[in-house]
């Protein structure tokens, strides 16, 4: 649960009532449904005991977690380590952990959960904290000098290809897989996410994508309503409404320009044209994705036997040439605005009535002091497109099926995973992975979902929202907001992030051409293809034949 | 303690031997363990880590020779040895290392490692439109040191003046100097000139101009950022000109007085000259501030729009930092580490020929 959507409800003043009065419904719910919650309460288990147990403590809307809660849930949810591992069985073991120490989050949680397991294991850790923005350098070093110094670490699935790639990562034993039920685990963080070459390296713990959050008031204006039926081109959007496709975005973005919503200038769709250490990168693939991830091709940035950059295809072309369409209808200082600025300053703040992002806009709108939009916003996965282009016949197609839709699961979410360093020794191997296993385990991960952790849900049990309902949710509120993560990360033709080395490398360069592109140095097509020749010096650089190999591995092919 | 020629001969020797011995024994072991990490040989350290203490050991051993050999004055030069030491482990190795990592292709991602690749990166730089286009930015930010100085005298003029609460305006002009470029970046950059809620955006609307969107073109952006770092350094170019003006003679200036020039051509004719060696070291000290420009143009624009605020070592963050890229990052900052020592050993000439030939 991001801290944002938990203080809401905190701010909400959720009661013991209100608490009560979700149980209540949960169980009426439960008792109706003999296929769905049936099954789920219909053995009075002993695991659904537990969980609501465990949310319980402290309780949503109970004010914010300690060390102490942290350390009862790691208690509470001992019982899988206890199946597999013997009381004082670690004793004499000693393991680093590295990972971030973010907002207080992250191993400051880690910590508080692995205090009972450390009590019952006998086993020592020893903690390396990163804040975000030394993470990368640290990681990177780490690898390039040879200097490993952790055993286990809590990475992003993006620098799997840094890590995983060079075999520097112990591979997850069967039992690992069983303890913490990876098949509950949503569609796309199921392999190939977390593996390389067949072999299982990652304990998902967060999951990630990039979601499409629209003013519910903007697109329901009568004013606007009555001037869209004599608007030219509608983009197939015939009644106003929500954009479901880039076309209609880019027509409801301009068609915004210089119009007004209760006596505030309107603004459409928000684009991020400033670098943002190549995180950037990841907005224009939003707006890519529905144009270039064809449901026939799991490639989308490279093509996969080559590595030939697709960043300068048509439509890569088409998304980079929809921004410099778009930026004129955008607020005068856009070009200098990062994603950063899109969603705190712009979005919440009343301004622009699309942006996409990951999860934090929705866990935000109600929260955040300078947010104007808490009753106004709606969530639903990325926009799709009319068509989409075909990278194998170098076609555009319009698909039978209607518009495609591609949500891009940037980022992949937060992942722990055990070193190679600790295979030599099999009682440091099965102590590191159980404590990455206690940390990823499914009841311990409904509590980091919905309390603040730094993590989204990334498991299927995550989205039973009764679930959530009981322990103090608001209903419609984590529906909207549930379904649009939901809806991206189970979605047939999502864009999975490429997991190669350097993945930042080729993003970052690529804002430092977009930049010049949106600033009209050069054309789209011009910069694209810079960027084009930009990258292929990058994977020269590292090395094509193992990039080709490890891309291939990432898309599961 | 002994004079050199009272040491017996036997002494010397002894102290030589140990010198030669302890640069044998490091010699040895820094090519054993190169030898080792170029897997030419089965035994070595797991890291250069080692050297150090060997470094170390070479150094008191060559501290107890010069004391064996040269008596007193090896006294003396202990005095000196660890700071001379010190200054070549952590100064002068560091630099040439950097010099050889300059030429290598070393990408933190990359599967072969580091590989030596001679100069290619300094060809590759000569083509690199980034830096270029960096650097004729790096020019007009320091052209624009000129103004900065016309403001910074014109303060200093102001507050040597006989005016009201002159210490409390000592103080407030100086806070800028105080702050740090990142929350400058912040409070200014990214809040006060902010488009939407910012103040001075809010004044500007006032003042006529409808989209005062400070980083949002080129032109407005360079300017932008070229006036926030002038407000951070102005006080310090005004403090040493006030120091100046403080220190001038006041014969001179009660004799200009006497011989009726008027307060512009007391200015002109007797302050300025006088003030010239400080000057040139103000305006100096400040370009060799102004080549390290990097952290407002990191916070407020990311180099932006298209590169127009980018600074040498703002692209060169980018390249090292974000994209790994460490032997062609590290030729970048050589090479600029070579411009800046000819330009300001060039300016520093310059500068004492003009001064000399002026006053």
């Amino acid at each position: 649960m991001k801290v944002g959507l938990y203080n809401q409800l905190v701010r909400a003043g959720a009661t013991r009532r209100d608490v009560l009065r979700g149980a209540a419904s949960l169980a009426a719910l439960s008792a109706a449904s003999g296929a769905g919650l049936g099954a789920l309460t219909g053995a009075a288990s002993a695991q659904d005991d537990l969980r609501m147990q465990i949310l319980k403590i402290p309780g949503v809307g109970m004010g914010q977690p300690t060390d102490a809660d942290f350390q009862k849930v790691g208690e509470l949810c001992l019982g899988a380590t206890k199946a597999n591992v013997a009381e004082g069985e670690f004793a004499g073991v000693e393991l680093t952990f590295m990972g971030l120490n973010n907002q207080n989050l992250h191993n400051v949680l880690f910590r508080g959960f692995l205090k009972p397991w450390e009590a019952y294991t006998g086993a020592k850790i020893n903690w390396i904290d990163l804040a975000q923005a030394d993470y990368n350098a640290r990681l990177q070093q780490s690898i390039a000098t040879g200097t490993v110094d952790f055993d286990l670490i809590e990475m992003g699935a993006p620098f799997e290809g840094d890590v995983c790639g060079k075999g520097l990562t112990s591979e997850m034993p069967d039992w690992v897989k069983t303890q913490i039920d990876m098949d509950d685990v949503v569609g796309y963080l199921q392999p190939p996410v977390g593996t390389w070459d067949g072999k299982t390296y990652r304990v998902t713990v967060d999951g990630d994508a990039h979601n499409f959050n629209y003013r519910t008031d903007v697109f329901s204006d009568a004013d606007l309503a009555e001037a869209w039926k004599s608007h030219d081109d509608k983009a197939g959007l015939e009644t106003w409404g929500v954009p479901t496709t880039w076309q209609q975005v880019q027509a409801t973005t301009k068609f915004l320009k210089g119009k007004q919503v209760a006596g505030q200038d309107a603004f459409g769709y928000l684009d991020a044209p400033k670098a943002w250490g190549g995180f950037g990168f990841y907005f224009l693939g939003s707006r890519a994705s529905a144009y270039a991830k064809h449901p026939d091709d799991k490639a989308w940035l490279f093509d996969a036997d080559t590595m030939k950059p697709r960043i300068n295809n048509p439509a890569w072309v088409r998304a980079i040439q929809d921004v410099i369409d778009a930026l004129p209808s955008e607020p005068a200082d856009q070009l200098n605005a990062d994603p950063n600025t899109t969603a705190f300053q712009q979005f919440l703040a009343g301004t622009g009535s699309m942006v996409v992002w990951w999860g934090d806009v929705g866990s935000n709108v109600k929260t955040n002091d300078s947010s104007v939009v808490g009753d106004v916003t709606g969530f639903s996965i990325l926009p799709g497109s009319d068509d989409v282009y075909n990278s194998k016949t170098g076609a555009w197609e319009t698909l039978a099926s209607g518009p495609n839709y591609a949500p891009n699961c940037a980022y992949l979410g937060w992942g722990v995973y055990v070193m190679a360093r600790v295979d030599s020794d099999e009682k440091k191997k099965k102590a590191a992975w159980s404590a990455a296993a206690h940390l990823g385990g499914k009841d311990l991960s409904i509590w980091t979902a919905m309390y603040p952790s730094g993590f989204q849900p990334y498991r299927n049990s995550h989205f039973n929202i009764p679930e959530w309902v009981a322990a103090g949710y608001d209903e419609a509120f984590i529906t909207s907001y549930l379904n649009s993560e939901k809806d991206s990360y189970n979605h047939p033709n999502a864009a999975v992030e490429p997991r190669i080395p350097g993945i930042f490398q080729y993003y970052s360069v690529a804002e430092d051409e977009l930049a010049k592109i949106f600033a009209g140095q050069m054309s789209a097509q011009e910069g694209a293809d810079n960027i084009a020749a930009a990258w292929e010096k990058i994977t020269d650089q590292i090395g094509r034949e193992n990039q080709i190999k490890l891309y291939k591995a990432s898309l599961g092919m | 303690m002994l004079p050199t020629d009272l040491i017996p001969e036997s002494r010397k020797r002894l102290g030589r031997g140990l010198v030669w011995l302890a640069s044998l024994v490091l010699l040895a072991v820094f090519v054993g363990q190169g030898l080792y990490k170029a897997e030419l040989t089965s035994f070595g350290f797991d890291t250069w880590q080692p050297l150090i203490y060997f470094y170390v050991l070479w150094g008191i051993a060559l501290g107890a020779g010069q004391v064996m050999t040269r008596g007193e004055d090896g006294y003396k030069a202990l005095f000196l040895l660890p700071a001379v030491l010190f200054t070549i482990a952590m100064v002068v190795f560091p630099t040439l290392f950097g010099f050889y990592i300059a030429m290598t292709d070393w990408n933190l991602s990359s599967f072969s490692g580091r590989t030596f690749n001679g100069l290619d990166n300094f060809w590759q730089m000569l083509g690199d439109a980034y830096y270029r286009n960096a650097l004729i930015n790096m020019l007009i930010y320091v052209a624009a040191i000129s103004v900065e100085y016309v403001i910074a005298f014109g303060l200093a003029l102001l507050l040597n003046a006989q005016i009201r609460a002159r210490k409390f305006f000592r103080v407030v002009f100086l806070l800028p100097l105080m702050l740090s470029p990142v929350a400058v970046s912040w409070m200014i950059g990214k809040s006060l000139m902010e488009y939407r809620f910012g103040p001075l955006a809010r004044l500007f609307r006032w003042l006529g101009w409808d989209t005062p969107a400070f980083f949002a073109s080129p032109v407005s952006a360079k300017i932008s950022i070229m006036v926030l770092d002038a407000w951070t350094f102005i006080p310090f170019m005004m403090i040493m000109l006030l120091a100046g003006l403080q220190a001038m003679p006041r014969d001179v200036l009660e004799a200009a007085k006497v011989d009726g020039a008027n307060a512009w051509q007391t200015f002109w004719g007797v302050i300025f000259p006088l003030m010239l060696p400080v000057s040139l070291t103000a305006v100096i000290l400040r370009i060799i501030f102004k080549l390290k420009l990097a952290d407002i143009v990191i916070t407020v624009t990311s180099g932006g729009p298209g590169g127009a605020t980018d600074s040498i070592t703002s692209f060169i963050y980018r390249e090292y930092r974000d994209r790994s890229n460490v032997g062609y990052g590290t030729m970048l900052a050589m090479v600029y580490l070579i411009l800046i020592i000819i330009f300001v050993t060039l300016l520093l000439k310059l500068a004492n020929r003009f001064v000399r030939n002026v006053t």
